[in-house]
């Protein structure tokens, strides 16, 4: 708490003490004027009175001569010690008795005119004594004048009565202080005391029935509304920090969860990467040993027509073109197995691929090889990529080649291949108005050995959509297909038209 | 006339006189003059006597007639009791009526007795300037003591005449005489 500067019982006190110092001052200067003027005044109207008194005893005296008399008559002033001296001048004006309390006075020489004077600290009257219009003589008075003393007096009770006033003001000061501000000041330090602890149990002492004690019963009001609303708070609080444990615990287990999903997601795919690779392996393997017996079976058999030509009968000669052809077209569906495994294996070489270029080769190959075929081609100009250009290939020669193939019974066929820009990349896409296939069917189209055509109709061995899907897929791209039966079928697939892009890509086939 | 004439010379020579003598004492006759004048002012006389508010105050001498010269001066132009003042020469036998103060000079001192007698009971101040006159029923006597003139008073004789001496005056008297 910081000390408080200026107490309010010390303002009380200063004001409480200059009030009654100007009080007391105000009323001792004004009861002092009062007395000191009174005095002079009843005074003066003392000595005027005794000075006619005098004059009226003394003026038989006067009259009939009698000095004797008329000092007797100022001997009785020996009973007003204040006053000093006294003396009766006749009607001529010479002393004609005199008095003084220490013996022997001075007194004027002549009597002056009828008045009152104050010289040398004492107070001088001259009253002349009139009898019937005549005057007899004059009295004279000299009496001490002890205004100042009186004044010194005063002073003197006047620091007294202002000393006992200070002392009882101080006093009350002090009453004060016990009574008004020790108990704001316990207040004050019970809210400092609140505010350091934090301790809203705490309550003032309702010392007083009064103003005070109304302030402390508020504050008790106000500390017990700060309890409850604290204790809410912190009620409020735990609440809260229990939700927020509950949601953290939640987070954790999805986030365990999650982690575990993904390391089984991992050993998955890890197996299934292993799995496919030795089925790849098998495969090729398998592919590439089957060759060897068919091409021996083909070739026993092409030498069994050519080296017996007459001693093999006519059916036999059948039976052996038709296992000739089975042979071939095994020969031609491990092929085709070899290619979508070499797709599979080996390292993806990226540069920059003129896609129309590429189109245009393959589209002049199968017109070398059927060349009694009339079909419009058209490849749109300027269409790039960023891939592996012999993969690149292979997927055109497969999807050139399908619509080269299931547009074969269409009255005038027409094969496009185009692209649309897409962002980053592009799609590209290869268009015919041939066979075209039942969209119900769809999901079955990129499987390997799926055929929607029976193989008299349209020959092929199943695997080259496969094919072109392992490779849309191997530079992170996407495949699909839209298809009406008998109204041609339109073939899209992504590619990475620049290297960042295509990293990106790759980066998604990784993970 | 010559008489009068030598009283107004003497009446106007008296002042001169004072005057040429600067603060020379007075005389004797003046000083009784002015006590006969002053008595009148510390002593009560009954309403009666003094009659109507403008009718003046009479002091009668009687074989003085110095002192009646003294006071006929002094007392011009002055009052006693508010009154204007006549001086009235008295022979022994006249009337003393309408007096109220009456002064018996040492002229009249064998007569004293009768005069005294006359006046006793009469709200009339009777002055003396002889010894025993207080006896003889006076009421103010004057004495000599000291070469200064002093009085006695006998406040009984004057209370015969219904008067009142003021305690002032019995205070400068030299006795006060209470038998």
């Amino acid at each position: 708490m910081a000390p408080v500067r200026q107490s309010i019982s010390r303002r009380i006190l200063a004001v409480k003490l200059a009030t009654t110092l100007v009080a007391v001052l105000l009323a001792i200067a004004a009861m002092v004027a009062y007395d000191l003027r009174l005095y002079h005044q009843s005074w003066i109207n003392d000595l005027s009175t005794q000075a006619e008194l005098l004059g009226q005893m003394t003026a038989p005296a006067l009259a009939f001569d009698d000095a004797r008399v008329a000092k007797e008559n100022l001997a009785l002033l020996r009973y007003r010690p204040s006053i000093h001296a006294a003396a009766i001048y006749d009607a001529r004006g010479r002393l004609f008795a005199t008095f003084a309390h220490d013996g022997e006075g001075e007194f004027p020489r002549l009597p002056e005119g009828d008045g009152v004077r104050v010289g040398g600290g004492a107070l001088v009257v001259f009253k002349r004594i009139i009898n019937d219009r005549e005057i007899l003589g004059t009295v004279y008075l000299r009496a001490e004048y002890q205004l100042f003393e009186r004044l010194l007096g005063y002073l003197g009770i006047a620091a007294i009565v202002t000393a006992l006033a200070m002392a009882v003001a101080a006093l009350f000061s002090r009453w004060v202080h016990r009574v008004l501000v020790r108990p704001v000041l316990a207040i004050t330090e019970l809210a400092t005391q609140v505010s350091e602890q934090r301790d809203y149990s705490l309550r003032a002492e309702k010392l007083t029935n009064d103003e005070i004690g109304l302030l402390a019963d508020s504050f008790n009001g106000m500390l017990a509304e700060m309890e409850r609303a604290t204790r809410e708070l912190q009620a409020s609080n735990r609440e809260a920090a229990h939700e927020l444990a509950e949601r953290r615990r939640a987070e954790q287990e999805i986030l365990r969860l999650n982690a575990e999903l993904e390391t089984r997601v991992r050993e998955r795919t890890t197996e299934l990467q292993a799995t496919n690779a030795e089925l790849e392996a098998f495969c090729y393997s398998v592919s590439h040993d089957l060759r060897a017996p068919l091409r021996s079976i083909d070739g026993f058999g092409q030498a069994l027509l050519e080296d017996f030509p007459r001693d093999v009968p006519e059916e036999a000669k059948r039976y052996l073109a038709r296992i000739r052809a089975s042979t071939q077209r095994m020969g031609q569906l491990i092929e085709d197995l070899l290619n979508l495994s070499k797709v599979s294996r080996g390292e993806l070489l990226r540069r920059e691929v003129d896609v129309s270029e590429l189109a245009r080769q393959v589209v002049a190959d199968l017109q070398g090889r059927e060349a009694d075929r009339k079909v419009e081609v058209s490849v749109w100009d300027g269409m790039h990529a960023y891939a592996d250009a012999r993969l690149l290939r292979a997927a055109l020669e497969n999807l050139i080649g399908n619509a080269w193939k299931f547009s074969a019974r269409a009255e005038q066929p027409k094969i496009e291949i185009g692209f649309m820009r897409d962002g980053e990349g592009g799609t590209f896409f290869v268009r015919d108005n041939g066979a075209g296939f039942d969209m119900r069917y769809a999901a079955k189209l990129f499987g390997a050995f799926q055929r929607l055509h029976s193989a008299a109709e349209y020959q092929g061995t199943g695997i080259g959509l496969a094919t072109v899907q392992r490779i849309v897929h191997r530079h992170g791209g996407r495949i699909w297909a839209d298809a009406k039966p008998g109204k041609g079928a339109v073939f899209f697939f992504t590619l990475a038209t620049r290297s960042d892009a295509a990293g990106a890509a790759a980066k998604e086939v990784a993970a | 006339m010559v008489a009068l004439m030598r009283c107004l010379a003497l009446a106007l020579a008296l002042p001169l006189a004072a005057l040429a003598q600067g603060e020379s004492r007075p005389s004797e006759a003046e000083i009784k003059a002015a006590f006969l004048y002053k008595f009148g002012d510390f002593v009560q006389w009954p309403p009666a006597s003094l009659g109507r508010a403008e009718a003046p105050f009479a002091i009668g001498v009687m074989g003085a007639e110095d002192v009646a010269a003294a006071l006929e001066q002094l007392v011009a132009n002055r009052t006693v009791q508010g009154r204007p003042v006549v001086v009235r020469r008295v022979r022994a036998g006249e009337s003393l009526a309408r007096l109220h103060v009456l002064f018996i000079g040492q002229a009249d001192a064998p007569r004293l007795a009768e005069t005294l007698a006359s006046a006793r009971g009469q709200p009339l101040l009777t002055v003396t300037d002889s010894d025993n006159a207080i006896s003889q029923g006076s009421m103010i006597n004057f004495v000599a003591e000291d070469q200064r003139v002093r009085f006695d008073i006998a406040p009984a004789s004057a209370e015969r005449g219904q008067l009142k001496i003021s305690s002032r005056l019995l205070a400068v008297a030299r006795r006060v005489i209470t038998s």
